[in-house]
Protein backbone atom coordinates (compact mmCIF):
# COMPACT_ATOMS: atom_id res chain seq x y z
CA UNK A 1 0.00 0.00 0.00
CA UNK A 2 1.03 3.80 -0.92
CA UNK A 3 1.14 6.70 1.05
CA UNK A 4 -2.22 7.83 1.69
CA UNK A 5 -3.64 4.32 1.75
CA UNK A 6 -3.93 3.76 -2.33
CA UNK A 7 -3.88 0.90 -3.58
CA UNK A 8 -1.06 1.14 -6.85
CA UNK A 9 -1.47 -0.79 -9.95
CA UNK A 10 0.88 -1.69 -12.64
CA UNK A 11 -0.37 -1.81 -16.15
CA UNK A 12 1.81 -3.69 -18.42
CA UNK A 13 0.87 -3.66 -21.96
CA UNK A 14 2.93 -2.16 -24.65
CA UNK A 15 0.41 0.18 -26.47
CA UNK A 16 0.11 3.94 -24.82
CA UNK A 17 -3.20 4.82 -25.69
CA UNK A 18 -4.47 1.28 -23.86
CA UNK A 19 -2.17 2.11 -21.39
CA UNK A 20 -3.58 5.49 -20.54
CA UNK A 21 -7.57 3.90 -20.82
CA UNK A 22 -6.62 1.66 -18.21
CA UNK A 23 -5.01 4.46 -15.99
CA UNK A 24 -7.79 7.17 -16.45
CA UNK A 25 -10.43 4.09 -15.19
CA UNK A 26 -8.25 3.10 -12.27
CA UNK A 27 -7.32 6.59 -11.11
CA UNK A 28 -10.81 7.26 -11.12
CA UNK A 29 -11.48 4.48 -9.15
CA UNK A 30 -8.91 5.60 -6.77
CA UNK A 31 -6.01 4.00 -7.24
CA UNK A 32 -2.36 4.68 -8.20
CA UNK A 33 -1.05 4.06 -11.51
CA UNK A 34 1.86 2.99 -12.91
CA UNK A 35 3.24 2.09 -16.67
CA UNK A 36 5.36 -0.48 -18.25
CA UNK A 37 5.38 -1.20 -21.85
CA UNK A 38 6.61 -4.18 -21.77
CA UNK A 39 6.97 -7.93 -19.68
CA UNK A 40 10.94 -6.77 -18.67
CA UNK A 41 10.21 -3.30 -17.97
CA UNK A 42 7.06 -4.73 -15.66
CA UNK A 43 9.82 -6.92 -13.98
CA UNK A 44 12.14 -4.03 -13.36
CA UNK A 45 9.03 -1.67 -11.99
CA UNK A 46 8.06 -4.37 -9.56
CA UNK A 47 11.43 -4.77 -7.95
CA UNK A 48 11.92 -1.20 -7.56
CA UNK A 49 8.63 -0.59 -6.01
CA UNK A 50 5.36 -2.08 -3.95
CA UNK A 51 2.17 -3.04 -6.08
CA UNK A 52 -0.95 -4.35 -4.90
CA UNK A 53 -1.55 -5.34 -8.80
CA UNK A 54 -0.44 -5.97 -11.81
CA UNK A 55 -2.76 -5.90 -15.21
CA UNK A 56 -0.94 -7.73 -18.01
CA UNK A 57 -1.43 -7.76 -22.04
CA UNK A 58 -0.49 -11.49 -23.26
CA UNK A 59 0.73 -9.94 -26.30
CA UNK A 60 4.34 -7.52 -26.02
CA UNK A 61 7.23 -7.30 -27.55
CA UNK A 62 10.69 -8.34 -25.95
CA UNK A 63 8.72 -10.41 -23.22
CA UNK A 64 5.04 -11.72 -24.09
CA UNK A 65 2.76 -11.74 -20.99
CA UNK A 66 2.62 -15.44 -20.48
CA UNK A 67 6.82 -15.03 -19.83
CA UNK A 68 6.36 -12.45 -17.75
CA UNK A 69 3.81 -13.83 -15.32
CA UNK A 70 5.73 -17.80 -15.62
CA UNK A 71 8.99 -15.44 -14.61
CA UNK A 72 7.26 -14.03 -12.60
CA UNK A 73 6.27 -16.30 -10.13
CA UNK A 74 9.22 -18.29 -10.31
CA UNK A 75 10.96 -15.52 -8.32
CA UNK A 76 11.95 -16.47 -5.12
CA UNK A 77 10.31 -13.05 -3.34
CA UNK A 78 7.30 -11.77 -1.77
CA UNK A 79 6.43 -9.71 -5.25
CA UNK A 80 6.13 -13.39 -6.93
CA UNK A 81 2.58 -14.12 -5.36
CA UNK A 82 1.46 -10.89 -6.47
CA UNK A 83 -2.42 -10.66 -8.04
CA UNK A 84 -1.98 -10.62 -11.88
CA UNK A 85 -5.23 -10.08 -13.90
CA UNK A 86 -4.43 -11.08 -17.88
CA UNK A 87 -5.48 -9.21 -20.90
CA UNK A 88 -5.94 -10.51 -24.12
CA UNK A 89 -7.69 -10.47 -27.47
CA UNK A 90 -8.42 -14.07 -27.77
CA UNK A 91 -11.61 -16.17 -25.87
CA UNK A 92 -10.33 -19.41 -26.54
CA UNK A 93 -9.84 -21.75 -24.00
CA UNK A 94 -6.77 -22.84 -24.62
CA UNK A 95 -5.17 -19.78 -24.42
CA UNK A 96 -7.35 -18.97 -20.42
CA UNK A 97 -5.59 -22.32 -19.76
CA UNK A 98 -2.02 -21.43 -21.12
CA UNK A 99 -2.86 -18.12 -18.80
CA UNK A 100 -3.71 -19.78 -15.53
CA UNK A 101 -0.76 -22.04 -15.86
CA UNK A 102 1.76 -19.59 -15.78
CA UNK A 103 -0.06 -17.76 -12.86
CA UNK A 104 -2.87 -15.55 -13.83
CA UNK A 105 -5.43 -14.85 -11.50
CA UNK A 106 -7.95 -13.79 -13.42
CA UNK A 107 -8.24 -13.30 -17.67
CA UNK A 108 -9.84 -11.10 -19.47
CA UNK A 109 -11.10 -10.85 -22.81
CA UNK A 110 -10.48 -7.21 -24.86
CA UNK A 111 -12.20 -4.85 -25.13
CA UNK A 112 -13.16 -3.84 -21.27
CA UNK A 113 -14.90 -1.05 -20.40
CA UNK A 114 -13.87 1.05 -17.86
CA UNK A 115 -16.38 -0.18 -15.45
CA UNK A 116 -15.20 -3.57 -15.77
CA UNK A 117 -11.61 -3.21 -15.45
CA UNK A 118 -12.41 -1.42 -12.11
CA UNK A 119 -14.54 -3.58 -10.89
CA UNK A 120 -11.94 -6.86 -11.51
CA UNK A 121 -9.11 -4.40 -9.66
CA UNK A 122 -11.38 -4.34 -6.85
CA UNK A 123 -11.75 -7.76 -6.41
CA UNK A 124 -8.06 -9.34 -6.95
CA UNK A 125 -7.08 -5.88 -4.53
CA UNK A 126 -9.53 -6.71 -1.76
CA UNK A 127 -11.63 -3.40 -2.15
CA UNK A 128 -15.07 -3.64 -0.97
CA UNK A 129 -17.56 -0.40 -2.55
CA UNK B 1 49.12 -4.12 -5.78
CA UNK B 2 46.04 -6.28 -6.43
CA UNK B 3 45.41 -4.65 -9.72
CA UNK B 4 46.94 -6.23 -12.56
CA UNK B 5 46.85 -5.32 -15.74
CA UNK B 6 47.47 -7.52 -19.48
CA UNK B 7 47.60 -7.26 -22.66
CA UNK B 8 44.61 -8.04 -24.78
CA UNK B 9 44.33 -11.67 -26.05
CA UNK B 10 44.21 -12.21 -29.54
CA UNK B 11 41.11 -14.84 -29.76
CA UNK B 12 40.28 -16.30 -32.74
CA UNK B 13 37.21 -15.42 -34.51
CA UNK B 14 34.76 -18.10 -36.28
CA UNK B 15 35.58 -19.18 -39.48
CA UNK B 16 33.92 -17.37 -41.92
CA UNK B 17 32.45 -19.81 -44.75
CA UNK B 18 29.23 -20.60 -45.35
CA UNK B 19 30.10 -24.91 -44.66
CA UNK B 20 31.23 -24.36 -41.70
CA UNK B 21 28.43 -21.80 -40.04
CA UNK B 22 26.20 -23.94 -41.44
CA UNK B 23 27.04 -27.20 -39.85
CA UNK B 24 27.38 -25.65 -36.60
CA UNK B 25 24.13 -24.07 -36.40
CA UNK B 26 23.14 -27.76 -37.29
CA UNK B 27 24.86 -29.59 -35.10
CA UNK B 28 26.34 -27.05 -32.29
CA UNK B 29 26.42 -26.80 -29.08
CA UNK B 30 24.04 -23.71 -28.26
CA UNK B 31 26.90 -21.41 -27.59
CA UNK B 32 28.17 -22.78 -31.33
CA UNK B 33 25.09 -21.89 -32.76
CA UNK B 34 25.18 -18.57 -30.91
CA UNK B 35 28.12 -17.49 -32.47
CA UNK B 36 27.56 -18.74 -35.96
CA UNK B 37 24.42 -17.05 -35.90
CA UNK B 38 26.18 -13.69 -35.22
CA UNK B 39 28.87 -14.54 -37.66
CA UNK B 40 26.72 -15.31 -40.27
CA UNK B 41 25.58 -11.86 -40.84
CA UNK B 42 29.02 -11.15 -42.61
CA UNK B 43 28.59 -13.77 -45.14
CA UNK B 44 27.21 -12.52 -48.31
CA UNK B 45 24.71 -14.95 -48.38
CA UNK B 46 24.34 -15.47 -44.82
CA UNK B 47 20.35 -14.85 -45.30
CA UNK B 48 19.57 -18.31 -46.90
CA UNK B 49 22.06 -19.92 -44.11
CA UNK B 50 20.11 -17.96 -41.23
CA UNK B 51 16.74 -18.27 -42.48
CA UNK B 52 17.25 -22.12 -42.46
CA UNK B 53 18.58 -21.98 -39.14
CA UNK B 54 15.54 -20.35 -37.83
CA UNK B 55 13.18 -22.62 -39.36
CA UNK B 56 14.88 -25.40 -36.84
CA UNK B 57 15.69 -22.97 -33.85
CA UNK B 58 14.09 -23.37 -30.43
CA UNK B 59 16.82 -21.85 -28.45
CA UNK B 60 15.86 -18.21 -27.44
CA UNK B 61 18.90 -16.62 -27.09
CA UNK B 62 19.81 -18.39 -30.31
CA UNK B 63 16.86 -17.02 -31.85
CA UNK B 64 17.34 -13.82 -30.90
CA UNK B 65 21.11 -13.51 -32.59
CA UNK B 66 19.88 -15.03 -35.58
CA UNK B 67 16.86 -12.56 -35.74
CA UNK B 68 19.66 -9.99 -35.06
CA UNK B 69 21.47 -11.11 -38.08
CA UNK B 70 18.58 -11.05 -40.49
CA UNK B 71 18.15 -7.49 -39.59
CA UNK B 72 21.58 -6.60 -40.32
CA UNK B 73 21.61 -8.34 -43.68
CA UNK B 74 19.00 -5.19 -44.70
CA UNK B 75 18.25 -6.24 -47.95
CA UNK B 76 14.08 -6.70 -48.89
CA UNK B 77 14.60 -10.24 -49.41
CA UNK B 78 15.43 -10.52 -45.50
CA UNK B 79 11.67 -8.89 -44.73
CA UNK B 80 10.43 -11.52 -46.78
CA UNK B 81 11.84 -14.23 -45.28
CA UNK B 82 10.71 -12.98 -41.87
CA UNK B 83 7.21 -12.49 -42.97
CA UNK B 84 6.07 -16.41 -42.48
CA UNK B 85 7.03 -15.97 -39.08
CA UNK B 86 4.12 -12.84 -38.05
CA UNK B 87 1.71 -15.94 -38.84
CA UNK B 88 3.55 -17.98 -36.28
CA UNK B 89 1.77 -19.86 -33.17
CA UNK B 90 5.01 -19.23 -31.35
CA UNK B 91 4.70 -15.91 -29.63
CA UNK B 92 8.17 -15.20 -28.83
CA UNK B 93 8.55 -15.88 -32.86
CA UNK B 94 6.11 -13.59 -33.86
CA UNK B 95 7.61 -10.93 -31.49
CA UNK B 96 11.25 -11.79 -32.67
CA UNK B 97 10.26 -11.51 -36.11
CA UNK B 98 8.21 -8.18 -35.49
CA UNK B 99 11.71 -6.82 -33.58
CA UNK B 100 13.56 -7.41 -36.64
CA UNK B 101 11.61 -5.98 -38.88
CA UNK B 102 11.22 -2.97 -37.05
CA UNK B 103 14.90 -2.76 -37.06
CA UNK B 104 14.72 -2.25 -40.78
CA UNK B 105 12.28 0.01 -42.06
CA UNK B 106 13.54 0.32 -46.09
CA UNK B 107 13.34 -3.52 -46.58
CA UNK B 108 9.88 -3.77 -44.90
CA UNK B 109 8.12 -1.05 -46.76
CA UNK B 110 7.44 -2.73 -49.94
CA UNK B 111 5.60 -5.71 -48.14
CA UNK B 112 3.05 -3.67 -45.62
CA UNK B 113 0.19 -2.84 -47.95
CA UNK B 114 0.46 -6.93 -48.34
CA UNK B 115 0.61 -7.50 -44.58
CA UNK B 116 -2.19 -4.64 -44.16
CA UNK B 117 -4.62 -6.09 -45.76
CA UNK B 118 -3.70 -9.98 -44.69
CA UNK B 119 -6.78 -12.39 -43.93
CA UNK B 120 -5.39 -12.79 -40.37
CA UNK B 121 -6.24 -10.22 -38.04
CA UNK B 122 -3.48 -10.62 -35.79
CA UNK B 123 -0.92 -10.24 -38.60
CA UNK B 124 -2.76 -6.84 -39.82
CA UNK B 125 -2.35 -6.03 -35.76
CA UNK B 126 1.48 -6.08 -36.06
CA UNK B 127 1.36 -4.69 -39.75
CA UNK B 128 0.46 -1.73 -37.82
CA UNK B 129 3.22 -1.63 -35.74
CA UNK B 130 4.97 -1.49 -38.40
CA UNK B 131 3.71 1.65 -39.92
CA UNK B 132 5.09 3.47 -37.24
CA UNK B 133 8.71 3.22 -38.14
CA UNK B 134 8.10 4.65 -41.38
CA UNK B 135 8.75 7.97 -42.91
CA UNK B 136 5.75 10.21 -41.51
CA UNK B 137 4.21 10.66 -44.74
CA UNK B 138 3.94 7.38 -45.89
CA UNK B 139 2.98 5.71 -42.70
CA UNK B 140 -0.31 8.68 -43.17
CA UNK B 141 -0.84 7.32 -46.03
CA UNK B 142 -0.72 3.14 -45.40
CA UNK B 143 -2.88 4.24 -42.26
CA UNK B 144 -6.01 6.12 -44.33
CA UNK B 145 -7.28 3.00 -45.47
CA UNK B 146 -7.28 0.89 -42.13
CA UNK B 147 -9.15 3.72 -40.54
CA UNK B 148 -11.52 4.20 -43.15
CA UNK B 149 -12.55 0.50 -43.92
CA UNK B 150 -10.90 -2.11 -41.87
CA UNK B 151 -13.35 -4.28 -39.47
CA UNK B 152 -11.82 -5.34 -36.77
CA UNK B 153 -11.93 -3.35 -33.56
CA UNK B 154 -8.30 -4.58 -32.29
CA UNK B 155 -6.80 -3.79 -35.80
CA UNK B 156 -8.27 -0.64 -35.58
CA UNK B 157 -7.37 -0.11 -32.03
CA UNK B 158 -3.22 -0.65 -33.11
CA UNK B 159 -3.84 2.00 -36.38
CA UNK B 160 -5.25 4.58 -34.10
CA UNK B 161 -2.31 3.86 -31.28
CA UNK B 162 -0.07 4.92 -34.47
CA UNK B 163 -2.00 7.49 -35.71
CA UNK B 164 -1.63 9.12 -32.46
CA UNK B 165 1.77 9.30 -32.79
CA UNK B 166 2.63 10.17 -36.51
CA UNK B 167 -0.90 11.29 -37.69
CA UNK B 168 -1.64 14.09 -39.22
CA UNK B 169 -4.63 16.30 -39.60
CA UNK B 170 -6.25 14.87 -42.97
CA UNK B 171 -6.26 11.53 -40.68
CA UNK B 172 -9.14 13.57 -38.76
CA UNK B 173 -12.33 12.91 -40.42
CA UNK B 174 -10.89 8.95 -41.30
CA UNK B 175 -10.40 8.71 -37.29
CA UNK B 176 -13.73 10.03 -36.76
CA UNK B 177 -15.83 7.62 -39.21
CA UNK B 178 -13.99 4.69 -37.34
CA UNK B 179 -15.34 5.88 -34.15
CA UNK B 180 -18.70 5.74 -35.82
CA UNK B 181 -17.86 1.79 -37.08
CA UNK B 182 -17.60 1.18 -33.60
CA UNK B 183 -20.26 2.47 -31.21
CA UNK B 184 -20.24 0.35 -29.01
CA UNK B 185 -15.83 0.33 -28.25
CA UNK B 186 -15.10 2.15 -25.18
CA UNK B 187 -11.68 1.51 -25.40
CA UNK B 188 -11.82 2.42 -28.83
CA UNK B 189 -13.63 5.69 -28.72
CA UNK B 190 -10.96 6.75 -25.46
CA UNK B 191 -8.44 5.89 -28.12
CA UNK B 192 -9.61 7.66 -31.02
CA UNK B 193 -10.51 10.78 -28.83
CA UNK B 194 -7.00 11.10 -27.58
CA UNK B 195 -5.36 10.51 -30.97
CA UNK B 196 -7.80 13.54 -32.44
CA UNK B 197 -6.91 15.67 -29.49
CA UNK B 198 -3.25 15.19 -30.30
CA UNK B 199 -3.70 15.65 -33.52
CA UNK B 200 -5.78 18.73 -33.30
CA UNK B 201 -3.18 20.13 -31.09
CA UNK B 202 -0.29 19.60 -32.96
CA UNK B 203 -1.73 21.72 -36.15
CA UNK B 204 -2.96 24.56 -33.84
CA UNK B 205 0.80 24.20 -32.59
CA UNK B 206 1.99 24.70 -36.17
CA UNK B 207 -0.82 27.64 -36.88
CA UNK C 1 18.10 24.59 -17.06
CA UNK C 2 19.41 28.81 -17.96
CA UNK C 3 20.01 29.12 -21.63
CA UNK C 4 21.65 32.40 -22.68
CA UNK C 5 21.42 34.21 -25.90
CA UNK C 6 25.35 32.60 -26.72
CA UNK C 7 23.94 29.02 -26.54
CA UNK C 8 21.13 29.59 -28.72
CA UNK C 9 23.04 28.04 -31.65
CA UNK C 10 24.19 24.91 -28.79
CA UNK C 11 19.88 24.45 -28.37
CA UNK C 12 18.90 24.65 -32.06
CA UNK C 13 21.55 21.91 -32.79
CA UNK C 14 20.74 19.60 -30.06
CA UNK C 15 17.10 19.77 -31.03
CA UNK C 16 18.09 19.61 -34.64
CA UNK C 17 19.56 15.91 -33.89
CA UNK C 18 16.99 14.99 -32.08
CA UNK C 19 14.55 15.73 -35.13
CA UNK C 20 16.63 14.30 -37.59
CA UNK C 21 16.87 11.01 -34.68
CA UNK C 22 13.16 10.84 -34.77
CA UNK C 23 12.10 11.74 -38.95
CA UNK C 24 10.36 14.32 -37.35
CA UNK C 25 10.71 17.16 -40.39
CA UNK C 26 8.55 20.13 -38.96
CA UNK C 27 9.64 21.40 -34.97
CA UNK C 28 5.63 22.24 -34.35
CA UNK C 29 5.42 17.97 -34.68
CA UNK C 30 8.70 17.18 -33.13
CA UNK C 31 7.24 19.36 -29.93
CA UNK C 32 3.93 17.57 -29.95
CA UNK C 33 6.07 14.51 -30.24
CA UNK C 34 8.61 15.42 -27.11
CA UNK C 35 4.99 16.50 -25.28
CA UNK C 36 3.15 13.25 -26.05
CA UNK C 37 5.92 11.66 -24.06
CA UNK C 38 6.21 8.55 -26.30
CA UNK C 39 9.25 6.33 -26.70
CA UNK C 40 11.09 8.44 -23.97
CA UNK C 41 11.69 11.70 -25.95
CA UNK C 42 11.88 13.83 -22.95
CA UNK C 43 14.77 11.29 -21.58
CA UNK C 44 16.74 11.68 -24.95
CA UNK C 45 16.86 15.37 -25.10
CA UNK C 46 17.67 15.90 -21.77
CA UNK C 47 20.72 13.30 -22.45
CA UNK C 48 21.37 15.41 -25.40
CA UNK C 49 21.27 18.84 -23.07
CA UNK C 50 23.30 17.51 -19.99
CA UNK C 51 26.88 17.68 -21.57
CA UNK C 52 28.10 13.61 -20.33
CA UNK C 53 30.17 14.93 -17.20
CA UNK C 54 32.24 12.46 -15.75
CA UNK C 55 33.88 12.92 -12.81
CA UNK C 56 35.09 10.65 -10.20
CA UNK C 57 32.89 8.57 -7.79
CA UNK C 58 30.23 10.24 -9.88
CA UNK C 59 28.01 7.11 -9.07
CA UNK C 60 29.23 5.93 -6.18
CA UNK C 61 25.91 4.22 -4.96
CA UNK C 62 26.89 1.76 -7.92
CA UNK C 63 30.51 1.64 -6.90
CA UNK C 64 28.78 0.88 -3.51
CA UNK C 65 26.92 -2.04 -5.25
CA UNK C 66 29.78 -3.74 -6.79
CA UNK C 67 31.39 -4.47 -3.99
CA UNK C 68 28.40 -5.14 -0.96
CA UNK C 69 26.63 -7.10 -3.80
CA UNK C 70 28.68 -8.12 -7.76
CA UNK C 71 31.43 -8.64 -6.52
CA UNK C 72 30.34 -10.93 -3.38
CA UNK C 73 28.18 -12.96 -5.80
CA UNK C 74 31.22 -13.13 -8.26
CA UNK C 75 33.61 -14.40 -5.40
CA UNK C 76 31.94 -17.27 -4.41
CA UNK C 77 33.08 -19.49 -7.28
CA UNK C 78 36.62 -18.38 -7.16
CA UNK C 79 39.72 -19.31 -4.82
CA UNK C 80 42.32 -16.89 -3.75
CA UNK C 81 44.50 -14.93 -6.67
CA UNK C 82 41.97 -15.70 -9.18
CA UNK C 83 41.36 -13.04 -11.38
CA UNK C 84 38.37 -10.47 -11.62
CA UNK C 85 37.96 -8.43 -14.54
CA UNK C 86 35.93 -5.32 -14.38
CA UNK C 87 35.24 -3.31 -17.70
CA UNK C 88 34.02 0.26 -18.24
CA UNK C 89 33.19 0.88 -21.66
CA UNK C 90 32.73 4.07 -22.42
CA UNK C 91 35.57 5.05 -20.38
CA UNK C 92 35.62 8.64 -21.18
CA UNK C 93 38.90 10.30 -19.82
CA UNK C 94 39.13 7.63 -17.53
CA UNK C 95 37.20 8.76 -14.45
CA UNK C 96 35.47 5.44 -14.09
CA UNK C 97 37.71 3.02 -14.37
CA UNK C 98 40.03 4.37 -12.54
CA UNK C 99 37.11 5.60 -9.47
CA UNK C 100 36.76 1.88 -9.87
CA UNK C 101 40.64 0.89 -8.84
CA UNK C 102 40.22 3.67 -5.98
CA UNK C 103 36.98 2.46 -4.39
CA UNK C 104 38.46 -0.98 -4.32
CA UNK C 105 41.33 -0.50 -2.75
CA UNK C 106 39.89 1.80 -0.23
CA UNK C 107 36.37 -0.41 0.75
CA UNK C 108 36.54 -3.64 -0.38
CA UNK C 109 38.35 -6.08 2.55
CA UNK C 110 38.85 -8.75 -0.22
CA UNK C 111 40.69 -6.65 -2.81
CA UNK C 112 44.13 -8.60 -2.24
CA UNK C 113 42.80 -12.01 -2.55
CA UNK C 114 42.49 -11.77 -6.17
CA UNK C 115 43.86 -10.07 -8.95
CA UNK C 116 41.98 -7.58 -10.39
CA UNK C 117 42.27 -6.61 -13.91
CA UNK C 118 40.13 -3.76 -14.72
CA UNK C 119 39.82 -2.13 -18.24
CA UNK C 120 38.64 0.99 -19.99
CA UNK C 121 37.62 1.48 -23.27
CA UNK C 122 36.42 4.06 -25.48
CA UNK C 123 36.10 4.97 -29.55
CA UNK C 124 37.26 8.14 -28.92
CA UNK C 125 40.98 8.06 -29.10
CA UNK C 126 41.71 11.51 -27.76
CA UNK C 127 39.48 10.53 -24.82
CA UNK C 128 41.25 7.46 -24.24
CA UNK C 129 44.76 9.65 -24.39
CA UNK C 130 43.76 11.52 -21.84
CA UNK C 131 42.75 8.42 -19.47
CA UNK C 132 46.31 7.13 -20.21
CA UNK C 133 47.81 10.47 -19.19
CA UNK C 134 45.63 10.76 -16.27
CA UNK C 135 46.04 13.99 -15.36
CA UNK C 136 42.56 15.56 -14.35
CA UNK C 137 41.34 19.43 -12.95
CA UNK C 138 39.26 20.11 -10.06
CA UNK C 139 35.81 19.83 -11.18
CA UNK C 140 36.75 16.15 -11.79
CA UNK C 141 37.58 15.42 -8.27
CA UNK C 142 35.05 17.18 -6.45
CA UNK C 143 33.23 14.10 -5.36
CA UNK C 144 36.53 12.76 -3.90
CA UNK C 145 37.22 13.73 0.01
CA UNK C 146 40.75 15.08 0.21
CA UNK C 147 42.46 12.20 1.77
CA UNK C 148 41.51 10.18 -1.29
CA UNK C 149 42.91 12.81 -3.52
CA UNK C 150 46.29 13.57 -1.11
CA UNK C 151 46.61 9.43 -1.39
CA UNK C 152 46.31 8.72 -5.08
CA UNK C 153 47.22 12.17 -7.00
CA UNK C 154 50.23 14.37 -7.48
CA UNK C 155 49.26 17.72 -7.57
CA UNK C 156 51.36 19.14 -10.52
CA UNK C 157 49.34 23.05 -10.65
CA UNK C 158 46.44 24.75 -8.91
CA UNK C 159 44.61 23.01 -11.83
CA UNK C 160 46.04 19.92 -12.66
CA UNK C 161 46.73 16.53 -10.53
CA UNK C 162 48.17 13.54 -12.11
CA UNK C 163 46.87 9.83 -10.95
CA UNK C 164 49.83 8.06 -9.14
CA UNK C 165 51.56 6.08 -11.31
CA UNK C 166 50.85 2.45 -9.65
CA UNK C 167 47.32 3.10 -10.73
CA UNK C 168 47.94 4.37 -14.14
CA UNK C 169 49.85 1.13 -15.32
CA UNK C 170 47.15 -0.81 -13.54
CA UNK C 171 44.59 0.09 -15.92
CA UNK C 172 44.36 -1.25 -19.60
CA UNK C 173 42.66 1.13 -21.88
CA UNK C 174 41.57 0.11 -25.32
CA UNK C 175 40.17 1.67 -28.40
CA UNK C 176 36.41 -0.38 -28.74
CA UNK C 177 33.40 0.19 -31.11
CA UNK C 178 30.96 -1.58 -28.86
CA UNK C 179 29.14 -2.44 -32.12
CA UNK C 180 32.09 -3.96 -33.42
CA UNK C 181 32.50 -7.33 -32.64
CA UNK C 182 35.70 -8.22 -33.86
CA UNK C 183 36.61 -5.10 -31.54
CA UNK C 184 35.02 -6.55 -28.29
CA UNK C 185 35.81 -10.23 -28.49
CA UNK C 186 39.70 -9.78 -27.91
CA UNK C 187 38.60 -7.84 -24.94
CA UNK C 188 38.05 -11.72 -23.04
CA UNK C 189 35.14 -11.88 -21.13
CA UNK C 190 34.69 -9.88 -17.38
CA UNK C 191 32.88 -10.45 -13.90
CA UNK C 192 31.17 -6.48 -13.90
CA UNK C 193 30.77 -4.38 -17.44
CA UNK C 194 29.93 -0.69 -16.56
CA UNK C 195 28.36 0.37 -19.89
CA UNK C 196 26.65 3.72 -19.10
CA UNK C 197 24.64 6.34 -20.82
CA UNK C 198 26.04 5.02 -24.52
CA UNK C 199 23.30 2.46 -25.68
CA UNK C 200 20.41 4.98 -25.62
CA UNK C 201 22.50 6.84 -28.20
CA UNK C 202 22.28 3.87 -31.16
CA UNK C 203 19.90 2.63 -33.51
CA UNK C 204 17.47 -0.72 -33.04
CA UNK C 205 19.78 -2.41 -34.81
CA UNK C 206 23.55 -1.44 -33.49
CA UNK C 207 21.84 -1.61 -30.34
CA UNK C 208 21.29 -4.94 -30.61
CA UNK C 209 24.49 -5.97 -32.12
CA UNK C 210 26.21 -3.94 -29.19
CA UNK C 211 24.07 -5.96 -26.30
CA UNK C 212 24.62 -9.35 -28.35
CA UNK C 213 28.57 -8.50 -28.00
CA UNK C 214 28.21 -7.50 -24.34
CA UNK C 215 26.32 -10.65 -23.61
CA UNK C 216 29.66 -12.39 -24.98
CA UNK C 217 31.98 -10.14 -23.25
CA UNK C 218 30.39 -11.45 -19.87
CA UNK C 219 31.11 -14.90 -17.67
CA UNK C 220 27.94 -16.49 -17.40
CA UNK C 221 26.25 -15.25 -14.16
CA UNK C 222 28.14 -12.12 -14.51
CA UNK C 223 26.88 -8.58 -14.08
CA UNK C 224 26.03 -5.38 -16.51
CA UNK C 225 25.21 -1.97 -15.12
CA UNK C 226 23.76 0.45 -17.45
CA UNK C 227 23.06 4.30 -16.76
CA UNK C 228 20.55 5.62 -14.05
CA UNK C 229 18.21 6.39 -16.45
CA UNK C 230 18.36 3.49 -18.91
CA UNK C 231 16.73 -0.12 -19.41
CA UNK C 232 17.41 -3.45 -21.22
CA UNK C 233 13.98 -3.49 -21.53
CA UNK C 234 14.25 -1.55 -24.47
CA UNK C 235 17.66 -2.84 -25.32
CA UNK C 236 17.41 -6.68 -25.49
CA UNK C 237 15.41 -9.55 -23.35
CA UNK C 238 19.17 -11.72 -23.56
CA UNK C 239 20.08 -10.41 -19.55
CA UNK C 240 18.07 -11.20 -16.62
CA UNK C 241 17.39 -8.63 -14.59
CA UNK C 242 18.09 -8.32 -10.43
CA UNK C 243 17.94 -5.60 -7.82
CA UNK C 244 20.37 -4.68 -5.78
CA UNK C 245 20.59 -2.01 -3.30
CA UNK C 246 18.76 0.19 -4.51
CA UNK C 247 19.90 -0.33 -8.13
CA UNK C 248 18.49 -2.76 -11.12
CA UNK C 249 21.49 -4.92 -12.68
CA UNK C 250 21.55 -7.16 -15.24
CA UNK C 251 23.09 -10.15 -15.65
CA UNK C 252 24.17 -13.21 -18.36
CA UNK C 253 22.41 -15.98 -17.11
CA UNK C 254 24.28 -18.79 -14.96
CA UNK C 255 25.24 -21.84 -17.49
CA UNK C 256 22.77 -25.03 -16.92
CA UNK C 257 23.99 -27.39 -15.48
CA UNK C 258 23.14 -30.60 -17.93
Amino acid sequence: MTPGGKKSVLVIDDASLVRAYYRQALEKAGYRVDEAMNGLEGLEKLLMHPFDVVIVDVNMPQMDGMTFLSTLRSKDLPLAGIPALVTSTEAGEQDVAAARRAGANYYVVKPISQEALANYIDLLTGVAR
Amino acid sequence: MPLVRRGSSETAAPRLDASTLTAALAGGSIDERWTAARAAAELPNGLALLSDALSREADPRVREAIFTSIARTRIPESAAALLPYLHSDDASLRAGALDALRAMPEATAPHLPGLLTDKDADVRVLACELVRNQPVGEANRLLRPILATESQANVCGAAVEVAAEVGGPDLLPLLAECAGRFPDDPFLGFAIQVASDRIGSQASNRG
Amino acid sequence: MVFTEAKRYYVERRIAERMAATSIDSFPAYFAFLRSEIRDEVEHIINAFTVNETYFYREDHQLECLTKDLLRERIQEKRRGDAIRIWSAPCSTGEEPYSIAIWLLENWSEVDNFNIEIVGSDIDTRVLGAASAGIFGKRALMRLPPDLVARYFEQLDDERWLILDDLRQSVQFSRVNLVETRQTRPQGQFDVIFCRNVLIYFDDESRRVAAENLYDNLLPGAFICLGHTESMSRISPLFEVCRYSDAIVYRRPREMKP
